[in-house]
């Protein structure tokens, strides 16, 4: 126990991801696409890591190799100090337990042909983890959690029968209902309402404080890092250009390119 | 418990089924023709000259009109052209929904497997179906029969299965493709599920009602591809098909002396496929929760 | 007097579940010169109305009340012949999806051309020449990049081409349906820019669409806040977003995230969708008011005038009046 207290939860080192274009007869040359170029970060327990970046800046790319969606081209990601690249079957079944993610569209991110009880019951039946009856108890009290309440009225429904903002809380049921460490949010709130996201924002606030969860929050926008995170890296073209709490890189930005992104944040001055 | 759940499941997906109009009638006009395939059974055990292949009526020497006897008339050597309708009946429901079964589990699971494998798996086996999709089904039975002689009915219902796959497979692994990468399968992979989960519980529902809608054309075109090949005499000979009967309407000449003996079978394979076609469309509707009207699910 | 000025206008979309009223009973009046934001949620009815002023309303929709006068004309007796000469002649849309709007085999400059020629047919060769060189000039783009493909061009300057078609005609009303939302800040920075110094130089009457109320701030003189179809509150924008007197225009203040801590973010609570079905007049809010009594689903709200033009729909006033802080 004591030797994984000096390892943050998950750290990326040196982690690059390269896209090659799919071979083709007659093409000579072939343009390799660098999505992330050498990234390093941590993220420690209990803490909301926002990545910041435009679209195209690779912060989805980020996501989605911390979660094995896709496999970094050179470079190493560590859980608790221990390379994940190599993990398979069971170490990779263990690892997806502990890392866990919410997609940006709600909408995309459900099956349409699977109750809300079937989604949020999949973690627990693929890990294999209790019977019907503690599954059912434990999937009634996540929905209780998300705000999905009653839970009794959620249970049986279809993703279609709900709004936008109840969907992305079924998907943050299915997230949390393994108890994971770290969770990569994509842009969960991109395609909901002003008001509809700020009360997801209230929730994962509130799930965090409760499990001590970390969580990787990939953003466009500026603002809504600041108000959920504890630090921010701005991510540009495949680079982190900056990393600092989020009080420090809005107040004292340093890098160009964060100065820029400040600056055009569309204000309520009225001169215009 | 669990079994409930299906039934229940059942039971809402009929409901929504029987009130598309699509639905209504297509169940309709299938009912009859299962009446009629049922009838088949029975009718040579009110009076061994309604046996369709050999009952002869010994009044009868030439092909005659409808009368009380035999409602439809008789053919050129007195057998009852009703009972012959109604074997058809029966044969085409065999031919039809056996051979599109067969091709649907191979073009669905082939299409699946492919999409969802991709590279060298994918490569292969679409090859594979390239190959016999340009190969044209009805003139390779015809080869064939000619060259083994008439075969029985399930030989031909497996060669019509295995010509017929590779569309059905072609279609499923493009859905498959496009499912692939939807945020629902990342999710699930992302939450630990197997390859073979993810194809049997997350893809296999969202193209089962394009496979269930393929079906229904396979179930359309076997019964074509049959008819076709009886009506050319390379038909299974113990067997009396709509294809048959039109083979010996033309082969004893009474193609335009005997309305009543050749208008029925037509009819009958035009009104079976159609019936087919509207059924596809109405289960698509119970099959995608996103076409159903509010409420109704 | 007004260019564009609509009265009690109320839309439905037919639909299986019954007549939603995506629209309900809407009046506003627009001014050359003054850009009119609408500012509200998904389904509020804000795209609606922008359709409804081109012309381009889905089969399932049906205008069940209203008028839209423009030009000395009702734009509702239109029939489709007339519309045609209306719509980007005199009406312009700048659309949402900028990677969508362009036609991907055509060269850039060609759409363009066809924007012109379409309301122009006997234009001169010279002075269409003259006049594509103005709109390219007018959004920016160097003339070097005319003759690409779309695929060629970055998001911004596809949206910028998407506002020189606007422009082609010089209409004299703009119709800008979440121009931006689709980009990135930075560029958005920039076209938000460019559309505001186009109105200005061309003094063309705007409506802007946006869920963003900053970005309608910035662009907008005056503000239409909308919920469930109907104008919840209006004015400046400095009387609605200073001081903000409907329950909803705080709710979508409070849940706005700023750098600058201008805003205190105040989550609301709001659960339910608005029902469209319910009866024409009814406050579609009263699912969500905190302040809301059981007289609020009884009754019809009245329109509360604040001061000037600021006014907010509530079937209370006390609440209206007593909710400065």
């Amino acid at each position: 126990m004591s030797n994984l207290k000096k390892y943050p939860l998950i750290e990326m080192k040196g982690v690059t991801k390269e896209y090659s274009p799919r071979k083709r007869f007659f093409s000579k040359c072939q343009n390799k696409v660098l999505a992330l170029n050498s990234i390093d970060f941590s993220i420690e327990k209990g803490e909301i890591f926002g990545l910041v970046g435009q679209s195209g800046s690779g912060k989805t790319t980020c996501g989605r190799l911390l979660v094995r969606l896709e496999e970094p081209t050179s470079g190493s990601i560590c859980l608790n100090g221990e390379p994940i690249n190599k993990l398979k079957g069971i170490g990779l079944k263990t690892y997806r337990s502990k890392v866990q993610m919410i997609f940006q569209d709600p909408y995309q991110s459900l099956n349409p042909h699977l109750s809300i009880a079937e989604t949020i019951l999949e973690p627990l039946v693929v890990n294999g983890l209790g019977n019907a009856a503690t599954r059912r108890e434990k999937v009634l009290h996540t929905l209780e959690i998300v705000g999905l309440s009653p839970a009794d009225d959620f249970y049986d429904r279809y993703p279609h029968q709900l709004s936008g903002g109840q969907r992305q809380r079924v998907a943050i049921a299915r997230a949390i209902v393994l108890d994971p460490d770290f969770i990569v949010a994509d842009e969960p709130t991109s395609m909901l309402d002003a008001t509809i996201a700020i009360q997801l924002f209230q929730l994962l606030t509130q799930i965090r404080k409760r499990f001590d969860m970390a969580f990787l929050f990939i953003t466009h926008n500026l603002a809504a890092a600041n108000y959920l995170c504890d630090r921010i890296a701005v991510i540009h073209e495949g680079h982190i250009v900056e990393v600092n709490t989020a009080n420090n890189i809005i107040q004292h930005p340093e890098h160009p390119y964060t100065k820029r992104l400040i600056q055009v944040q569309p204000g309520f001055d009225f001169n215009g | 418990m669990l079994k409930n759940h299906y039934i229940q499941r059942f039971l809402k997906g009929w409901k929504i089924f029987i009130q598309n109009p699509l639905g209504k009638m297509g169940v309709v006009i299938l009912v009859v023709f299962m009446l009629m395939a049922l009838a088949s059974f029975f009718v040579p055990h009110i009076n061994p000259m309604y046996d369709p292949m050999t009952g002869i009526d010994p009044d009868i020497k030439i092909s005659t009109g409808p009368s009380l006897t035999h409602l439809l008339g008789t053919d050129n050597v007195g057998r009852d052209l009703f009972a012959q309708l109604l074997e058809g009946a029966k044969v085409a429901f065999i031919v039809g929904l056996s051979s599109a079964f067969f091709s649907i589990v191979i073009g669905t699971v082939i299409g699946m497997v492919s999409g969802y494998a991709g590279g060298m798996v994918d490569t292969i086996l679409m090859r594979m179906a390239d190959i016999i999709m340009v190969m044209p089904s009805l003139v390779i039975l015809l080869i064939l029969s000619s060259l083994f002689g008439q075969f029985n009915i399930w030989i031909i219902v497996f060669i019509i299965a295995i010509m017929r796959w590779p569309a059905v497979s072609r279609v499923i692994r493009s859905q498959t493709l496009s499912l692939k990468h939807r945020p629902f399968i990342e999710a699930s992979r992302v939450a630990g599920a197997s390859h073979l989960r993810i194809i049997f519980r997350h893809i296999m529902p969202n193209v089962l009602p394009l496979a269930f809608l393929y079906m229904t054309f396979r179930v359309t075109s076997a019964i074509l591809v049959e008819a076709a090949l009886s009506f050319l005499g390379f038909g299974d000979p113990s067997q009396v098909s709509w294809g048959m009967m039109l083979q010996w309407v033309w082969k004893s000449g009474h193609m335009f002396q005997a309305p009543y003996w050749l208008i029925p079978p037509g009819v009958s394979i035009s009104l079976l496929t159609l019936s087919f076609y509207m059924l596809g469309r109405a289960m698509d509707e119970v099959l995608d929760p996103r076409l159903r009207k509010e409420g109704q699910s | 007097m007004a260019l564009l000025s609509i009265k009690n206008l109320s839309i439905g979309y037919q639909t299986k579940a019954g007549m939603l009223k995506a629209v309900d009973n809407i009046s506003f009046e627009l001014e050359r010169g003054r850009p009119l934001g609408f500012v509200g949620e998904s389904g509020c009815g804000k795209t609606t109305i922008g359709m409804t002023l081109m012309g381009l309303l889905p089969g399932n929709a049906h205008i069940l009340g209203g008028s839209i006068g423009f030009q000395n004309q009702d734009l509702i007796q239109l029939n489709e012949d007339q519309w045609r000469r209306v719509r980007g002649k005199e009406i312009a849309m700048i659309f949402q999806a900028a990677m969508n709007a362009l036609n991907p085999v055509m060269r850039v400059d060609e759409q363009v051309i066809e924007a012109i020629v379409t309301h122009t047919p006997d234009i001169s060769p010279a002075d269409l020449d003259k006049r594509i060189n103005e709109l390219f000039d007018l959004v920016e783009i160097p003339r070097v990049r005319m003759k690409d493909f779309p695929h060629e061009y970055s998001g911004g300057m596809k949206q910028r081409v998407i506002i020189a078609m606007a422009l082609a005609c010089n209409p004299k009303l703009i119709i800008a349906d979440e121009p931006t939302t689709a980009l990135d800040v930075i560029v958005q920075d920039q076209i938000l820019k460019e559309i505001k110094a186009i109105q200005k130089a061309m003094n063309t009457g705007l409506i802007f669409i946006s869920h963003d109320i900053a970005v309608v701030a910035s662009v907008c003189k005056d503000i239409c806040v909308m919920y469930g179809g109907q104008i919840v509150e209006t004015g400046t924008r400095e009387e609605v977003f200073r001081n903000p007197r409907h329950p909803y225009t705080k709710a979508l203040l409070g849940s706005y995230l700023s750098l600058d801590n201008e805003l205190t973010v105040v989550i609301p609570d709001m659960r339910e969708t608005p029902d469209l079905t319910l009866e024409s007049g009814c406050c579609r809010f009263a699912v969500n008011c905190k302040t809301c009594s059981s007289a609020c689903k009884a009754e019809v709200p009245q329109w509360i005038d604040i001061s000037g033009s600021h006014k907010a729909l509530c079937c209370d006033e006390t609440i209206i009046r007593n909710s400065h802080e």
